[in-house]
């Protein structure tokens, strides 16, 4: 089909690039589903009409254009395509664990458009995911935000180039670990992190200043000042300092999202999301009143001492009192069911519906800036949708087809059983045995791989 | 420094090779001194160029130039004949990036206050400033058995992390003269990440290829200015962003390896970023890149191996699952789309040679069979042996094509180049004439038949051969015990051990014998890491010469002799 329309391209002479590939945009009228707006409540038997993927129209009887396809979903759920707030799903590359801030790593680079999570991933009805660099940093590289356009060929075809840079922050036991007891410098303790990322803050000031500088003096007549060194490092710093990338903070204890949240607010930084937050039950207020909130795991806890603290309410505590909160994955496995996650907040906070579905809709798209693009079914949205057999937060929901941009990238019924995109032609074809125990995340990947020379005994938790 | 070193060295070179030519012109005690530097291959069919249909004529060349091409030359008397009238003559090959005859720098010391979040350039792989050229040994037999597979002139490059050094493109001649062409042609990279520190992974490469780039043009910058400018501080240059000028000033190419598809959009989207010269190198899978690179007119040079048919092999026909089955169709279909990429190379019209780093010189006809089996046109594949590398590599003016005034570089072989019979019979290299022996098919064949169906007329392998193997770690030796069990060879190896003193051992691995030639192969394991040893040699009644080959080492010479016989009887 992709061939097609670039040959109709290449005829009309449209001079359609074939270095940079277009994303490929869809048309489809998807009738009679009870549709979950998120934002705007749920509609029986309504019609969502999808135009070169756009949804350009909400609502009942309406007839498709000519040379678009009608999907009929009568029984069936309507709801924006689910996003993952916290993933890795999709990249070559997590760690690069060599140095406590390495800001100027970006996820970009390493995206993997072949890798099968993605699908899998579709095949759950996600259609956006956050593939972050891990967590063995205390700032760590640029994450990617993910459209899961599966098939497609070209990393930059999968990014979602319209959405905000963000970054990777990490606190407590990880970093202290690997750089402190691994490599013998700071940080060593949770204090040594804070004043790992005040440290990195001041010398992107002072990076910024000598910049500005060099820059000024440069048009001034009989100038001698010499450019000062290129530091992509500081240069992301100073980039989050002026607000351009949202951080995504890696954290568990009370004591250290508070400590973050004061760090910021003494450089005057306002655009924060916690990641995993375990302990954020304990400083919600505090957490709603100054940041983007919060993402966290539904129920996973006790893998190493800092996340014993933890429950199974705390995104319906975070939530009730008002923090921005958002349900993820940060595994291969979970974020197939990331609607069942969600449902767990019912279960324990006595969530309303619509609350538990913003929590993998609207709401991560809020934390990942791009909640006026996608995240609820709305005129003038991205068509990024999952037609769901049964209600999304039941025990029985099923997801039925993934739409990104109105294209259909997963469909129940067209399943393969073997989905790869790419197969090597030296691959020894052995039998398939399934493995209980598997990894299912990767927040410490490559960080074995980087000690294994000269260590390694005490890495075996992950988190 | 290393500038210093190597202009030492190649004035060294240049002044023996001055004082061998007029000072001991006299007398030769060596006795190896060739009578003549004048050839003529009289009356050969030859092959001008890839689109030369070919016809008969005679070439003439004097000291490593090809001073004639015709039917009716004048032929000096000095002029040593070789008979072509049977031969076909080919421009010599040329390949792209490859590690013949290349050894590996040693690893630099660790400074006292290293930080591995920080290391310095040297031990983190960025060593731009290094000249492969330092690290050739015209001697080795990678270098001869690249040579006898037809290539005369070949760019090699350094061994190393991302950015190794520079490549040196040199004539595949007389191991006792200089060899170079061009020391300093283009600087290479690859994705190669330093182990247990920064970079440590690709993503860490990518950003310090980046911040390598940007610093070496500011540090132009300043050099600029405190070149016009008074008051302007000092510039401190570093090595690599001194060795990396040439490369923002796109004076020079950056070589980068690149594998897979999603390597070759990364190098390309890097080369976009910063704007450098980009040539790609060790292309293995790039069917789905082919637009891009079409596009970007990037030249590439693809690695000149295709994928080991192992896995195809090990497909079994009976006693599978249909899942299994489909999974079988899936693997046979990559690899038979792995075949064609070449083809389609040509195809779209895009500008190839050939890498030979990781492949085997003994494959290369085969290879280039199958690659032509599967659509390749011959003249497109002689054009990515010859006038296309030459391009690439920007020697277009002296080698590629058998005219008048190009290096004396050619095969004469016994038929037309790409036929399974065909057999290189003499390649001449910088005007050097290297000979090689001409296997009669049928006789093997025939040999081999009468071999299998009674051993006992085999040659005699079994025993313990005591071997000694010169690397440039020093001499080595130890015992290989050879034995036939129900007509399989194995055995064992000692050598060496590695990680201390004494000897270790190992069983003897994929153990064959074909004609005179022994070959097999051993594990050894040394630091946490196995590397695969090959020893291959040719039996001459209890003696056996032949090459040890480290991947990624280089092949030493070995030697052996057969001390206690018929061990297993």
């Amino acid at each position: 089909m992709k061939k097609n329309i670039f040959l109709l391209a290449a005829l009309i002479g449209l001079g359609m690039g074939t270095t940079h590939a277009q994303v490929q945009k869809g048309s489809v009228l998807i009738k009679n589903a009870t549709v979950l707006t998120i934002t705007k409540g749920n509609l029986e038997s309504s019609d969502v009409l999808v135009q070169n993927g756009i949804i350009t129209q909400v609502g009942k009887n309406l007839t498709a254009p000519t040379g678009i396809s009608t999907i009929d979903a009568t029984g069936k759920y309507l709801m924006p395509g689910i996003i993952d707030a916290h993933s890795h799903v999709g990249l070559d590359v997590v760690n690069e664990a060599s140095a406590p801030i390495t800001a100027e790593i970006r996820m970009k680079d390493v995206v993997n458009p072949y890798e099968i999570g993605i699908y899998r991933a579709l095949a759950g009805g996600v259609t956006i995911s956050h593939a972050m660099h891990g967590s063995a940093n205390v700032i760590g590289g640029q994450n990617a935000t993910l459209k899961h356009r599966w098939g497609s060929k070209d990393p930059a075809d999968i990014i979602m180039q319209d959405a905000p840079r963000t970054i990777k922050f990490a606190l407590g036991e990880n970093p202290t670990r690997v750089h402190g007891r691994g490599n013998g410098i700071q940080p060593r303790s949770r204090m040594g992190v804070e004043a790992v990322i005040r440290n990195g803050f001041n010398e992107a000031l002072q990076y910024k200043k000598a910049w500005e500088n060099y820059t000024l003096a440069k048009t001034q007549k009989g100038n001698t000042s010499t450019p000062p060194t290129y530091n992509e490092r500081l240069q992301t710093l100073v980039d989050i300092l002026d607000g351009k990338i949202i951080i995504h903070c890696h954290s568990y204890r009370a004591d250290e999202i508070y400590m973050l949240i004061n760090v910021v607010k003494d450089f005057n930084i306002k655009k924060l999301v916690f990641q995993h937050t375990n302990e954020g039950f304990k400083v919600a207020p505090e957490i709603a009143e100054y940041t983007m909130g919060a993402s966290v795991f539904a129920d996973w806890w006790a893998y190493k001492m800092e996340v014993y603290y933890s429950t199974a309410y705390n995104a319906a505590i975070l939530q009730k009192n008002g923090a921005l909160t958002s349900i993820n994955s940060d595994s291969a496995e979970l974020i197939r069911h990331l609607y069942h996650e969600a449902a767990k907040t019912q279960r324990y906070g006595g969530l309303t519906d619509e609350e538990a579905l913003a929590m993998i809709t609207i709401n991560p798209a809020k934390q990942l800036g791009i909640e006026d693009k996608v995240g609820s079914i709305e005129v003038g949205k991205q068509a990024d949708l999952a037609i769901f057999e049964g209600h999304p937060l039941s025990a029985y929901a099923v997801p039925q087809m993934t739409f990104v941009d109105g294209i259909k990238y997963f469909d129940r019924n067209s399943d393969q059983l073997d989905q790869r995109q790419w197969v090597a032609a030296t691959e020894m074809v052995e039998p398939i045995h399934l493995r209980a125990n598997e990894e299912a995340h990767r927040c410490m990947q490559d960080v074995d791989a980087y000690f294994e020379a000269f260590q390694g005994a005490f890495f075996s938790e992950k988190h | 420094m290393n500038k210093q070193f190597l202009k030492a060295g190649m004035l060294g070179l240049l002044v023996a090779g001055w004082l061998s030519q007029s000072v001991w012109a006299q007398s030769d005690p060596t006795g190896k001194r060739r009578v003549t530097s004048t050839y003529a291959i009289t009356n050969a069919t030859v092959f001008k160029s890839p689109s030369d249909p070919g016809s008969k004529a005679t070439i003439l060349i004097k000291d490593g130039i090809i001073v004639g091409v015709g039917t009716s030359l004048t032929l000096p008397k000095e002029a040593k004949l070789i008979a072509g009238d049977s031969l076909f003559a080919y421009p010599g090959f040329i390949a792209g990036a490859g590690t013949m005859g290349i050894s590996k720098p040693k690893d630099a010391e660790r400074p006292k206050d290293f930080v591995s979040s920080n290391p310095p350039d040297e031990i983190a792989g960025i060593t731009p400033w290094r000249a492969a050229a330092d690290f050739y040994t015209a001697s080795s037999s990678q270098v001869e058995d690249w040579r006898k597979a037809g290539f005369t002139i070949s760019q090699v490059i350094p061994d190393g992390g991302m950015l190794p050094g520079k490549t040196a493109i040199l004539v595949l001649g007389d191991s006792k003269t200089n060899n170079f062409l061009n020391n300093n042609a283009a600087v290479a990279a690859n994705f190669r990440s330093s182990r247990s520190m920064y970079p440590a992974t690709l993503a860490g490469v990518m950003a310090k290829f980046r911040d390598v780039y940007q610093n070496t043009a500011l540090v132009l910058d300043h050099e600029r200015m405190f070149a016009t400018t008074t008051g302007v501080k000092r510039p401190q240059v570093s090595p690599t962003q001194e060795a990396m000028k040439a490369v923002v000033q796109k004076q020079q190419a950056v070589l980068f390896t690149a594998g897979s598809e999603l390597e070759i959009r990364r190098a390309i989207a890097l080369q976009k970023e910063l704007g450098f010269k980009l040539i790609l190198t060790g292309l293995e899978n790039y069917e789905s890149v082919i637009d891009l690179i079409k596009s970007s007119g990037t030249p590439v040079l693809i690695k000149l191996q295709l994928p080991d048919e192992k896995s195809i092999k090990a497909q079994k026909s009976e006693g599978v699952t249909e899942a299994t089955k489909a999974q079988y169709a899936r693997v046979k279909e990559a690899y038979d789309a792995a075949l064609k990429q070449a083809a389609l190379l040509e195809k779209a019209g895009i500008l190839f040679g050939f890498s030979t780093a990781d492949a085997k010189a003994s494959e290369v006809h085969q290879t280039l069979k199958t690659m032509i089996d599967n659509g390749l046109s011959e003249k497109a594949a002689l054009a990515a042996l010859t006038t296309n590398p030459a391009t690439i590599l920007g020697i277009s003016k002296v080698a590629g094509t058998l005219e008048k005034g190009m290096l004396a570089n050619l095969i004469l072989s016994t038929d037309t180049l790409f036929k399974e019979e065909t057999q290189i019979k003499h390649v001449i290299a910088d005007g050097y004439v290297f000979d090689y022996e001409i296997k009669k098919k049928s006789q093997k064949t025939d040999t081999s038949a009468v071999k299998s169906e009674n051993p006992s007329n085999a040659i005699s392998v079994e025993g313990v051969w005591e071997y000694t193997s010169e690397t440039p770690a020093g001499s080595s030796g130890g015992e290989i015990t050879i034995k036939r069990d129900n007509g399989v060879l194995g055995g064992t190896i000692t050598y060496d051990d590695p990680s201390g003193s004494g000897k270790a051992s190992a069983p003897i691995k994929n153990a064959s014998l074909t004609g005179k030639t022994l070959s097999f192969e051993f594990e050894v394991s040394a630091g946490g890491m196995s590397l695969s040893v090959l020893i291959s040699g040719e039996i001459n009644g209890k003696s056996m010469d032949g090459a040890l080959s480290v991947p990624q080492m280089g092949s030493f010479p070995v030697k052996a002799t057969l001390t206690s016989p018929n061990l297993a009887n």
